[in-house]
Protein backbone atom coordinates (compact mmCIF):
# COMPACT_ATOMS: atom_id res chain seq x y z
CA UNK A 1 0.00 0.00 0.00
CA UNK A 2 2.99 2.65 1.35
CA UNK A 3 6.14 1.66 -0.38
CA UNK A 4 9.32 3.49 -0.47
CA UNK A 5 12.36 2.58 -1.92
CA UNK A 6 15.46 4.18 -1.03
CA UNK A 7 13.63 7.65 -0.68
CA UNK A 8 15.91 10.80 0.16
CA UNK A 9 14.38 13.99 1.00
CA UNK A 10 16.59 16.98 0.84
CA UNK A 11 15.21 20.39 1.04
CA UNK A 12 16.69 23.35 -0.52
CA UNK A 13 18.89 24.18 2.18
CA UNK A 14 20.42 21.40 1.54
CA UNK A 15 19.00 20.07 4.94
CA UNK A 16 18.39 16.09 4.10
CA UNK A 17 15.19 15.63 6.31
CA UNK A 18 15.61 11.73 5.00
CA UNK A 19 18.09 9.43 3.58
CA UNK A 20 17.67 6.10 1.92
CA UNK A 21 14.55 4.83 3.43
CA UNK A 22 13.11 1.83 2.49
CA UNK A 23 9.89 0.07 3.80
CA UNK A 24 6.80 -1.14 2.66
CA UNK A 25 3.60 -0.92 4.45
CA UNK A 26 0.72 -3.34 3.53
CA UNK A 27 -3.01 -3.47 3.71
CA UNK A 28 -4.54 -3.76 7.00
CA UNK A 29 -1.22 -3.33 8.72
CA UNK A 30 -0.84 -1.01 11.26
CA UNK A 31 2.66 0.92 11.69
CA UNK A 32 4.08 3.59 14.23
CA UNK A 33 6.96 6.09 13.37
CA UNK A 34 8.70 7.32 16.27
CA UNK A 35 11.60 8.86 16.61
CA UNK A 36 12.89 12.44 18.36
CA UNK A 37 12.15 15.51 17.12
CA UNK A 38 13.42 16.18 14.05
CA UNK A 39 13.93 13.02 13.15
CA UNK A 40 11.97 13.38 10.30
CA UNK A 41 8.50 11.72 10.55
CA UNK A 42 6.41 14.89 9.65
CA UNK A 43 8.70 14.98 5.95
CA UNK A 44 7.87 10.89 5.97
CA UNK A 45 3.77 11.93 6.17
CA UNK A 46 4.23 14.90 3.87
CA UNK A 47 5.62 12.69 1.52
CA UNK A 48 3.02 10.37 1.31
CA UNK A 49 0.33 13.17 1.31
CA UNK A 50 2.53 14.70 -2.03
CA UNK A 51 2.95 17.66 0.25
CA UNK A 52 6.82 17.38 -1.08
CA UNK A 53 8.28 15.09 -3.12
CA UNK A 54 11.45 12.71 -2.91
CA UNK A 55 14.64 13.94 -4.23
CA UNK A 56 15.53 10.23 -4.83
CA UNK A 57 14.26 7.13 -4.58
CA UNK A 58 10.89 5.92 -5.39
CA UNK A 59 7.68 6.20 -3.01
CA UNK A 60 4.41 4.75 -4.15
CA UNK A 61 1.41 4.86 -1.98
CA UNK A 62 -1.89 4.06 -3.03
CA UNK A 63 -0.88 2.12 -6.47
CA UNK A 64 0.33 5.78 -7.63
CA UNK A 65 3.87 7.16 -8.16
CA UNK A 66 4.42 9.70 -6.00
CA UNK A 67 7.46 10.75 -7.85
CA UNK A 68 5.54 12.27 -11.18
CA UNK A 69 2.22 13.21 -10.11
CA UNK A 70 0.09 16.37 -11.38
CA UNK A 71 -1.67 18.85 -9.51
CA UNK A 72 -5.54 16.86 -10.82
CA UNK A 73 -3.86 13.56 -9.56
CA UNK A 74 -2.28 14.82 -6.23
CA UNK A 75 -6.43 15.81 -5.04
CA UNK A 76 -7.54 12.31 -6.16
CA UNK A 77 -5.21 10.52 -4.10
CA UNK A 78 -5.54 12.34 -1.14
CA UNK A 79 -8.98 11.89 -1.34
CA UNK A 80 -7.69 8.34 -0.46
CA UNK A 81 -5.88 9.01 2.52
CA UNK A 82 -7.27 10.49 5.58
CA UNK A 83 -5.18 12.21 7.28
CA UNK A 84 -4.93 13.59 10.99
CA UNK A 85 -2.53 16.66 11.50
CA UNK A 86 -0.58 17.57 14.47
CA UNK A 87 -2.10 21.46 14.48
CA UNK A 88 -5.57 20.24 13.02
CA UNK A 89 -6.40 22.05 10.41
CA UNK A 90 -9.63 22.96 11.03
CA UNK A 91 -12.01 25.69 9.54
CA UNK A 92 -12.17 28.09 12.28
CA UNK A 93 -15.16 29.51 10.66
CA UNK A 94 -17.34 25.90 10.08
CA UNK A 95 -19.04 23.83 12.92
CA UNK A 96 -17.23 20.75 13.93
CA UNK A 97 -20.04 18.98 11.89
CA UNK A 98 -19.01 20.96 8.53
CA UNK A 99 -15.48 20.14 8.97
CA UNK A 100 -16.04 16.69 9.58
CA UNK A 101 -18.40 16.85 6.41
CA UNK A 102 -15.57 18.55 4.46
CA UNK A 103 -13.94 15.38 2.36
CA UNK A 104 -17.38 14.10 2.12
CA UNK A 105 -18.52 16.99 0.20
CA UNK A 106 -15.37 17.52 -1.77
CA UNK A 107 -16.42 14.02 -3.00
CA UNK A 108 -19.90 15.09 -3.97
CA UNK A 109 -22.04 13.01 -1.07
CA UNK A 110 -25.79 13.61 -0.96
CA UNK A 111 -26.33 15.32 1.90
CA UNK A 112 -28.28 12.55 3.62
CA UNK A 113 -25.86 9.90 2.99
CA UNK A 114 -23.22 12.89 4.30
CA UNK A 115 -24.95 13.49 7.46
CA UNK A 116 -25.00 9.45 8.66
CA UNK A 117 -21.28 9.43 7.56
CA UNK A 118 -20.36 12.30 9.65
CA UNK A 119 -22.18 11.60 12.63
CA UNK A 120 -21.13 8.01 12.58
CA UNK A 121 -17.48 9.15 12.33
CA UNK A 122 -18.09 12.16 15.45
CA UNK A 123 -20.01 9.34 17.49
CA UNK A 124 -16.49 6.65 17.02
CA UNK A 125 -14.77 9.82 18.15
CA UNK A 126 -16.95 10.86 21.44
CA UNK A 127 -18.77 14.33 19.73
CA UNK A 128 -21.53 13.71 18.61
CA UNK A 129 -22.94 16.35 20.98
CA UNK A 130 -20.39 19.25 19.78
CA UNK A 131 -21.15 18.89 15.97
CA UNK A 132 -22.64 22.46 16.48
CA UNK A 133 -20.17 23.95 18.56
CA UNK A 134 -16.99 25.81 16.64
CA UNK A 135 -13.35 24.60 17.04
CA UNK A 136 -12.47 27.69 18.78
CA UNK A 137 -14.82 27.00 21.27
CA UNK A 138 -13.41 23.25 21.68
CA UNK A 139 -9.69 21.98 24.30
CA UNK A 140 -7.00 20.89 22.38
CA UNK A 141 -8.21 17.35 22.45
CA UNK A 142 -11.57 18.02 21.05
CA UNK A 143 -9.92 20.00 18.40
CA UNK A 144 -7.82 17.00 17.82
CA UNK A 145 -10.35 14.62 17.80
CA UNK A 146 -12.45 16.51 14.88
CA UNK A 147 -9.45 15.96 12.80
CA UNK A 148 -9.37 12.39 13.50
CA UNK A 149 -13.43 11.79 12.63
CA UNK A 150 -12.83 14.01 9.34
CA UNK A 151 -9.41 11.72 8.72
CA UNK A 152 -11.99 8.80 8.66
CA UNK A 153 -14.99 9.95 7.78
CA UNK A 154 -14.55 9.24 4.06
CA UNK A 155 -13.47 5.50 4.59
CA UNK A 156 -9.78 5.90 2.90
CA UNK A 157 -7.83 3.29 2.14
CA UNK A 158 -4.72 4.63 3.98
CA UNK A 159 -4.63 7.05 7.35
CA UNK A 160 -1.79 8.86 8.54
CA UNK A 161 -1.85 10.07 11.64
CA UNK A 162 0.95 12.65 13.12
CA UNK A 163 0.93 12.82 16.88
CA UNK A 164 -2.87 12.06 16.99
CA UNK A 165 -3.10 12.09 21.07
CA UNK A 166 -0.43 14.49 21.64
CA UNK A 167 -3.27 16.38 23.07
CA UNK A 168 -5.18 13.70 24.55
CA UNK A 169 -5.44 12.04 28.16
CA UNK A 170 -4.12 8.33 28.24
CA UNK A 171 -7.87 7.17 28.51
CA UNK A 172 -9.26 9.34 24.83
CA UNK A 173 -5.65 8.31 23.48
CA UNK A 174 -6.70 4.81 24.02
CA UNK A 175 -10.03 5.60 22.44
CA UNK A 176 -8.89 6.75 19.20
CA UNK A 177 -6.40 3.84 18.93
CA UNK A 178 -9.37 1.59 19.10
CA UNK A 179 -10.93 3.07 16.23
CA UNK A 180 -7.79 3.20 14.30
CA UNK A 181 -7.69 -0.80 15.06
CA UNK A 182 -11.37 -0.95 13.71
CA UNK A 183 -10.36 0.23 10.83
CA UNK A 184 -6.85 -1.35 10.68
CA UNK A 185 -9.26 -4.78 10.72
CA UNK A 186 -11.36 -3.60 7.72
CA UNK A 187 -8.10 -3.58 5.36
CA UNK A 188 -6.88 0.29 6.00
CA UNK A 189 -3.55 0.61 6.15
CA UNK A 190 -2.34 2.74 8.95
CA UNK A 191 0.66 5.16 9.63
CA UNK A 192 0.74 7.27 12.78
CA UNK A 193 3.48 9.14 14.09
CA UNK A 194 4.26 9.41 17.44
CA UNK A 195 6.49 9.26 20.36
CA UNK A 196 4.17 8.06 23.33
CA UNK A 197 6.26 5.36 24.23
CA UNK A 198 3.91 4.15 26.37
CA UNK A 199 1.22 3.70 24.25
CA UNK A 200 3.30 2.04 21.37
CA UNK A 201 4.52 -0.27 23.79
CA UNK A 202 1.07 -1.16 24.67
CA UNK A 203 -0.52 -1.45 21.37
CA UNK A 204 2.25 -3.63 20.24
CA UNK A 205 2.58 -3.04 16.59
CA UNK A 206 5.26 -2.83 14.25
CA UNK A 207 7.17 0.47 14.67
CA UNK A 208 9.61 2.51 12.48
CA UNK A 209 12.47 4.11 14.67
CA UNK A 210 13.75 6.74 12.42
CA UNK A 211 16.77 8.81 13.92
CA UNK A 212 18.08 12.41 11.92
CA UNK A 213 16.73 10.92 9.01
CA UNK A 214 17.58 7.30 8.52
CA UNK A 215 15.56 4.27 9.57
CA UNK A 216 17.11 3.23 12.46
CA UNK A 217 14.88 0.05 12.85
CA UNK A 218 11.89 -1.41 11.95
CA UNK A 219 10.63 -3.29 14.74
CA UNK A 220 7.69 -6.09 13.98
CA UNK A 221 4.92 -6.74 16.53
CA UNK A 222 6.10 -9.51 19.16
CA UNK A 223 4.88 -12.38 18.99
CA UNK A 224 2.18 -13.21 21.85
CA UNK A 225 3.41 -16.30 24.20
CA UNK B 1 -11.73 6.41 -8.23
CA UNK B 2 -15.45 4.54 -7.98
CA UNK B 3 -16.66 3.18 -5.56
CA UNK B 4 -16.53 -0.83 -7.23
CA UNK B 5 -13.00 -0.12 -7.45
CA UNK B 6 -11.91 0.80 -4.26
CA UNK B 7 -13.97 -2.07 -2.82
CA UNK B 8 -11.63 -3.97 -4.69
CA UNK B 9 -8.57 -2.34 -2.30
CA UNK B 10 -11.04 -1.96 0.96
CA UNK B 11 -12.07 -5.18 0.87
CA UNK B 12 -13.96 -5.17 4.02
CA UNK B 13 -15.31 -1.47 5.00
CA UNK B 14 -16.99 -1.02 7.99
CA UNK B 15 -19.97 -1.16 6.25
CA UNK B 16 -21.43 -2.50 3.62
CA UNK B 17 -21.62 -0.08 0.20
CA UNK B 18 -23.97 -0.45 -2.74
CA UNK B 19 -23.23 -1.35 -6.00
CA UNK B 20 -23.57 2.35 -7.42
CA UNK B 21 -21.31 4.98 -6.78
CA UNK B 22 -22.49 4.68 -3.52
CA UNK B 23 -24.13 8.25 -2.04
CA UNK B 24 -22.29 10.65 -4.36
CA UNK B 25 -24.20 13.18 -6.01
CA UNK B 26 -26.41 11.90 -8.67
CA UNK B 27 -29.42 13.81 -9.15
CA UNK B 28 -29.73 17.93 -10.72
CA UNK B 29 -31.21 18.76 -7.93
CA UNK B 30 -28.46 17.70 -5.91
CA UNK B 31 -25.79 19.71 -7.49
CA UNK B 32 -28.21 22.68 -7.89
CA UNK B 33 -28.95 22.62 -3.68
CA UNK B 34 -25.15 22.29 -3.69
CA UNK B 35 -24.53 25.44 -5.70
CA UNK B 36 -26.85 27.50 -4.10
CA UNK B 37 -25.43 26.46 -1.18
CA UNK B 38 -22.18 27.61 -1.65
CA UNK B 39 -23.59 30.62 -3.76
CA UNK B 40 -25.82 32.01 -0.62
CA UNK B 41 -22.19 30.80 1.38
CA UNK B 42 -20.74 33.82 -1.03
CA UNK B 43 -23.27 36.12 -0.59
CA UNK B 44 -23.08 35.85 3.26
CA UNK B 45 -19.58 36.63 2.93
CA UNK B 46 -20.12 39.71 0.95
CA UNK B 47 -22.78 41.19 3.73
CA UNK B 48 -20.29 40.43 5.99
CA UNK B 49 -18.35 43.22 4.41
CA UNK B 50 -20.82 45.76 3.07
CA UNK B 51 -18.68 48.83 2.82
CA UNK B 52 -16.22 47.31 0.86
CA UNK B 53 -18.81 44.99 -1.45
CA UNK B 54 -20.66 48.23 -2.05
CA UNK B 55 -17.14 49.64 -3.51
CA UNK B 56 -16.51 47.20 -5.50
CA UNK B 57 -19.83 46.77 -6.86
CA UNK B 58 -20.27 50.39 -7.40
CA UNK B 59 -16.85 50.50 -9.31
CA UNK B 60 -18.29 47.56 -11.35
CA UNK B 61 -21.81 49.74 -11.91
CA UNK B 62 -20.38 52.61 -13.11
CA UNK B 63 -17.58 51.00 -15.06
CA UNK B 64 -20.63 49.05 -17.04
CA UNK B 65 -22.57 52.43 -17.14
CA UNK B 66 -20.04 54.14 -19.38
CA UNK B 67 -20.01 51.86 -22.87
CA UNK B 68 -23.94 50.94 -22.13
CA UNK B 69 -24.52 55.14 -22.13
CA UNK B 70 -22.36 55.50 -24.91
CA UNK B 71 -24.35 52.48 -26.90
CA UNK B 72 -27.23 53.90 -25.63
CA UNK B 73 -27.05 57.23 -27.43
CA UNK B 74 -25.31 55.53 -30.72
CA UNK B 75 -28.63 53.49 -30.89
CA UNK B 76 -30.79 56.95 -30.67
CA UNK B 77 -29.07 58.75 -33.05
CA UNK B 78 -29.04 55.90 -36.03
CA UNK B 79 -32.97 55.57 -35.22
CA UNK B 80 -33.16 59.85 -35.45
CA UNK B 81 -30.71 59.40 -38.71
CA UNK B 82 -33.47 56.85 -40.13
CA UNK B 83 -36.16 59.32 -38.89
CA UNK B 84 -34.79 62.33 -41.27
CA UNK B 85 -33.42 59.56 -43.92
CA UNK B 86 -36.77 59.00 -44.85
CA UNK B 87 -37.76 62.46 -45.52
CA UNK B 88 -33.74 63.12 -47.77
CA UNK B 89 -34.89 65.07 -50.81
CA UNK B 90 -32.65 66.07 -53.72
CA UNK B 91 -33.47 69.41 -55.42
CA UNK B 92 -32.67 69.87 -59.11
CA UNK B 93 -32.55 73.72 -60.08
CA UNK B 94 -33.37 73.89 -63.70
CA UNK B 95 -31.61 76.13 -66.26
CA UNK B 96 -33.12 79.60 -67.07
CA UNK B 97 -35.29 79.44 -69.70
CA UNK B 98 -36.50 76.18 -69.75
CA UNK B 99 -40.58 76.10 -70.52
CA UNK B 100 -43.05 74.46 -68.39
CA UNK B 101 -43.57 71.97 -70.74
CA UNK B 102 -39.91 71.02 -71.29
CA UNK B 103 -39.69 71.00 -67.50
CA UNK B 104 -42.46 68.84 -67.04
CA UNK B 105 -41.08 66.75 -69.12
CA UNK B 106 -37.89 66.16 -67.20
CA UNK B 107 -39.39 65.69 -64.06
CA UNK B 108 -41.84 62.97 -65.79
CA UNK B 109 -39.04 61.39 -67.49
CA UNK B 110 -37.33 60.99 -64.37
CA UNK B 111 -40.27 58.80 -62.73
CA UNK B 112 -39.34 56.05 -64.64
CA UNK B 113 -36.40 55.76 -63.12
CA UNK B 114 -35.37 53.22 -60.30
CA UNK B 115 -33.74 54.87 -58.12
CA UNK B 116 -36.72 57.62 -57.61
CA UNK B 117 -39.02 57.29 -55.51
CA UNK B 118 -40.88 60.29 -56.51
CA UNK B 119 -40.95 63.17 -58.21
CA UNK B 120 -42.62 67.05 -57.73
CA UNK B 121 -42.30 69.64 -60.64
CA UNK B 122 -42.10 73.47 -59.77
CA UNK B 123 -42.27 75.55 -62.09
CA UNK B 124 -40.69 79.23 -61.89
CA UNK B 125 -44.00 80.90 -61.17
CA UNK B 126 -45.45 78.40 -59.08
CA UNK B 127 -41.89 79.18 -57.21
CA UNK B 128 -42.48 82.69 -57.26
CA UNK B 129 -45.79 82.19 -55.87
CA UNK B 130 -44.97 79.79 -53.14
CA UNK B 131 -41.81 82.31 -52.28
CA UNK B 132 -43.72 85.53 -52.33
CA UNK B 133 -46.57 83.99 -50.14
CA UNK B 134 -44.01 82.71 -47.97
CA UNK B 135 -42.40 85.69 -47.68
CA UNK B 136 -44.71 87.91 -47.69
CA UNK B 137 -42.90 90.52 -50.09
CA UNK B 138 -45.64 90.43 -52.67
CA UNK B 139 -45.81 94.09 -53.06
CA UNK B 140 -42.22 94.20 -53.53
CA UNK B 141 -42.09 91.30 -56.29
CA UNK B 142 -44.90 92.72 -57.96
CA UNK B 143 -42.63 95.45 -59.08
CA UNK B 144 -39.99 92.99 -60.94
CA UNK B 145 -40.03 92.95 -64.60
CA UNK B 146 -39.00 89.24 -65.07
CA UNK B 147 -38.84 86.65 -62.80
CA UNK B 148 -35.51 85.90 -61.01
CA UNK B 149 -36.37 81.95 -59.56
CA UNK B 150 -35.51 78.91 -61.76
CA UNK B 151 -37.73 75.98 -62.26
CA UNK B 152 -36.88 73.43 -59.85
CA UNK B 153 -37.61 69.38 -59.44
CA UNK B 154 -37.88 68.00 -55.83
CA UNK B 155 -37.24 64.37 -55.94
CA UNK B 156 -37.05 61.35 -53.58
CA UNK B 157 -34.31 58.92 -54.11
CA UNK B 158 -35.48 55.53 -53.41
CA UNK B 159 -32.25 54.37 -51.68
CA UNK B 160 -31.79 56.88 -49.35
CA UNK B 161 -28.38 56.18 -48.18
CA UNK B 162 -25.30 59.13 -48.29
CA UNK B 163 -23.63 57.43 -50.50
CA UNK B 164 -26.74 56.43 -53.17
CA UNK B 165 -27.82 59.71 -52.55
CA UNK B 166 -24.33 61.18 -54.13
CA UNK B 167 -24.35 58.79 -57.24
CA UNK B 168 -27.80 60.06 -58.04
CA UNK B 169 -26.55 63.63 -57.50
CA UNK B 170 -24.09 62.85 -60.09
CA UNK B 171 -25.99 61.35 -62.68
CA UNK B 172 -28.86 63.94 -62.49
CA UNK B 173 -26.47 66.71 -63.25
CA UNK B 174 -25.71 65.20 -66.16
CA UNK B 175 -29.28 65.63 -67.59
CA UNK B 176 -30.20 68.34 -70.53
CA UNK B 177 -32.02 71.52 -68.80
CA UNK B 178 -30.68 70.81 -65.65
CA UNK B 179 -28.07 73.64 -63.70
CA UNK B 180 -27.75 72.86 -60.18
CA UNK B 181 -28.15 69.77 -58.22
CA UNK B 182 -28.45 69.96 -54.26
CA UNK B 183 -28.69 67.30 -52.05
CA UNK B 184 -30.11 67.91 -48.85
CA UNK B 185 -27.74 65.32 -47.06
CA UNK B 186 -25.07 66.52 -46.25
CA UNK B 187 -25.47 67.34 -42.35
CA UNK B 188 -26.88 63.81 -43.03
CA UNK B 189 -23.56 62.57 -43.91
CA UNK B 190 -22.04 64.43 -40.79
CA UNK B 191 -24.24 63.01 -38.52
CA UNK B 192 -23.86 59.79 -39.74
CA UNK B 193 -20.07 60.20 -39.16
CA UNK B 194 -20.93 61.58 -35.33
CA UNK B 195 -22.79 58.50 -35.04
CA UNK B 196 -19.89 56.28 -36.58
CA UNK B 197 -17.71 57.61 -34.30
CA UNK B 198 -19.72 57.70 -31.16
CA UNK B 199 -19.93 53.69 -31.68
CA UNK B 200 -16.42 53.46 -32.36
CA UNK B 201 -15.60 55.22 -29.14
CA UNK B 202 -17.86 53.20 -26.97
CA UNK B 203 -16.67 49.77 -28.73
CA UNK B 204 -12.80 50.84 -27.74
CA UNK B 205 -14.43 51.85 -24.29
CA UNK B 206 -15.79 48.77 -23.95
CA UNK B 207 -13.05 47.25 -24.19
CA UNK B 208 -11.08 49.00 -21.98
CA UNK B 209 -13.97 48.65 -19.62
CA UNK B 210 -13.97 45.01 -19.92
CA UNK B 211 -9.82 45.00 -19.14
CA UNK B 212 -10.88 47.13 -16.36
CA UNK B 213 -13.56 45.05 -14.50
CA UNK B 214 -10.91 42.00 -14.98
CA UNK B 215 -8.08 43.85 -12.71
CA UNK B 216 -10.75 45.01 -10.24
CA UNK B 217 -12.88 41.87 -9.75
CA UNK B 218 -9.87 39.73 -10.43
CA UNK B 219 -7.84 41.83 -7.75
CA UNK B 220 -10.78 41.77 -5.51
CA UNK B 221 -10.40 38.31 -5.40
CA UNK B 222 -6.97 37.85 -5.07
CA UNK B 223 -7.74 39.81 -1.18
CA UNK B 224 -10.37 37.57 -0.45
CA UNK B 225 -8.46 34.40 -1.57
CA UNK B 226 -5.38 35.56 0.64
CA UNK B 227 -7.62 36.05 3.71
CA UNK B 228 -9.18 32.64 3.19
CA UNK B 229 -5.86 30.82 2.55
CA UNK B 230 -5.79 28.76 5.75
CA UNK B 231 -8.86 27.59 4.60
CA UNK B 232 -7.67 26.57 0.97
CA UNK B 233 -4.94 25.34 2.26
CA UNK B 234 -7.03 23.07 4.28
CA UNK B 235 -9.65 22.02 1.44
CA UNK B 236 -6.56 21.09 -0.67
CA UNK B 237 -4.81 18.63 2.30
CA UNK B 238 -8.14 16.71 2.11
CA UNK B 239 -7.93 16.59 -1.30
CA UNK B 240 -10.24 19.14 -2.73
CA UNK B 241 -8.88 20.16 -6.24
CA UNK B 242 -8.46 23.95 -7.13
CA UNK B 243 -11.76 23.71 -9.34
CA UNK B 244 -13.35 22.71 -5.63
CA UNK B 245 -11.70 25.45 -3.66
CA UNK B 246 -12.36 28.29 -6.57
CA UNK B 247 -16.04 27.78 -6.43
CA UNK B 248 -16.67 30.35 -4.15
CA UNK B 249 -14.82 32.98 -5.61
CA UNK B 250 -16.53 32.06 -9.03
CA UNK B 251 -19.70 33.14 -7.25
CA UNK B 252 -18.18 36.09 -5.49
CA UNK B 253 -16.95 37.09 -9.07
CA UNK B 254 -20.60 36.34 -10.53
CA UNK B 255 -22.28 38.28 -7.42
CA UNK B 256 -20.22 41.47 -8.44
CA UNK B 257 -21.04 41.49 -12.23
CA UNK B 258 -24.57 40.45 -11.70
CA UNK B 259 -24.89 43.39 -8.68
CA UNK B 260 -22.93 45.81 -10.43
CA UNK B 261 -25.05 45.21 -14.10
CA UNK B 262 -28.35 45.97 -12.20
CA UNK B 263 -27.08 48.87 -10.47
CA UNK B 264 -25.73 50.33 -13.64
CA UNK B 265 -28.99 49.41 -15.54
CA UNK B 266 -30.85 51.50 -12.92
CA UNK B 267 -28.52 54.05 -12.85
CA UNK B 268 -28.73 54.39 -16.74
CA UNK B 269 -32.86 54.43 -16.41
CA UNK B 270 -32.09 57.46 -13.55
CA UNK B 271 -29.89 59.01 -16.23
CA UNK B 272 -31.99 58.71 -19.53
CA UNK B 273 -35.55 59.80 -17.92
CA UNK B 274 -33.57 62.80 -16.88
CA UNK B 275 -32.25 63.45 -20.35
CA UNK B 276 -35.73 62.64 -21.67
CA UNK B 277 -37.22 65.33 -20.16
CA UNK B 278 -35.24 67.99 -21.28
CA UNK B 279 -34.73 66.62 -24.54
CA UNK B 280 -38.57 66.68 -25.03
CA UNK B 281 -38.48 70.50 -24.57
CA UNK B 282 -35.60 71.14 -27.20
CA UNK B 283 -37.14 68.74 -29.44
CA UNK B 284 -40.71 70.24 -29.26
CA UNK B 285 -38.91 73.66 -30.00
CA UNK B 286 -37.80 71.25 -33.62
CA UNK B 287 -41.04 69.98 -33.96
CA UNK B 288 -39.68 66.65 -33.53
CA UNK B 289 -41.70 64.10 -31.81
CA UNK B 290 -38.31 61.97 -31.67
CA UNK B 291 -38.13 60.51 -27.57
CA UNK B 292 -34.90 59.08 -26.45
CA UNK B 293 -35.27 55.31 -26.66
CA UNK B 294 -36.10 54.45 -23.16
CA UNK B 295 -33.37 51.47 -23.75
CA UNK B 296 -36.21 48.80 -22.65
CA UNK B 297 -36.21 45.56 -20.28
CA UNK B 298 -33.45 43.96 -23.01
CA UNK B 299 -30.65 46.47 -23.28
CA UNK B 300 -31.26 46.31 -18.75
CA UNK B 301 -30.89 42.31 -19.43
CA UNK B 302 -28.04 42.68 -21.89
CA UNK B 303 -25.99 44.98 -19.47
CA UNK B 304 -26.60 42.24 -16.35
CA UNK B 305 -25.96 39.48 -18.54
CA UNK B 306 -22.83 41.02 -19.40
CA UNK B 307 -21.94 41.91 -15.87
CA UNK B 308 -22.44 38.98 -14.69
CA UNK B 309 -20.29 36.96 -17.63
CA UNK B 310 -17.29 39.44 -17.13
CA UNK B 311 -17.43 38.47 -13.14
CA UNK B 312 -17.38 35.39 -13.68
CA UNK B 313 -14.82 35.12 -16.28
CA UNK B 314 -12.86 37.71 -14.16
CA UNK B 315 -13.27 35.64 -11.05
CA UNK B 316 -12.05 32.07 -12.37
CA UNK B 317 -8.77 33.39 -13.83
CA UNK B 318 -7.93 35.09 -10.69
CA UNK B 319 -9.17 32.07 -8.46
CA UNK B 320 -7.50 29.57 -10.87
CA UNK B 321 -3.96 31.51 -10.64
CA UNK B 322 -3.83 32.22 -7.13
CA UNK B 323 -5.55 29.34 -6.01
CA UNK B 324 -2.95 27.03 -7.91
CA UNK B 325 -0.42 29.18 -6.22
CA UNK B 326 -1.37 28.02 -2.56
CA UNK B 327 0.30 24.76 -1.52
CA UNK B 328 0.28 23.55 1.33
Amino acid sequence: MIKFDSVSKRYADGQEALSDISFEVSRGEFAFITGHSGAGKSTLLKLILAMETPSSGQLIANGVNLNRISAKQIARHRRQIGTVFQDHQLLHDRSVYDNVALPLEICGYQPNDAARRVRAALDKVGLLKKEKSFPEALSGGEQQRVGIARAVVNRPSIILADEPTGNLDPALSAEVMKVFQQFQSVGVCLLVASHDAALIERLNCRTLVLDGGKLLADQKPRTLA
Amino acid sequence: MSATKRRTENPAQSRPRRNTRAGQTESFVDLIKLHRRIASGSASRLLQTPASSLVTLFVVAVALLLPALLFGLNSNLTSLLAGFQDSAQVTLYLQEGVSEADGQEVSDGLLTRRDIEDTHYISSSQALDEFSAASGLEGLLIEMTANPLPGAIVLTPADVSPLAVDELARQLQELPHVDVVQVDSLWLQRLAAISNLVSAIGSVLAVIVILGLFFVVGNTIKLAIESRKAEILVIKLVGGSDMYAARPFLYTGLLYGLGGGILASLMQAIVLTTFNSNLEVLMQLYESDFQLRSFGIMSALLIVVAGAAIGWAAALMASLRHIRAINP
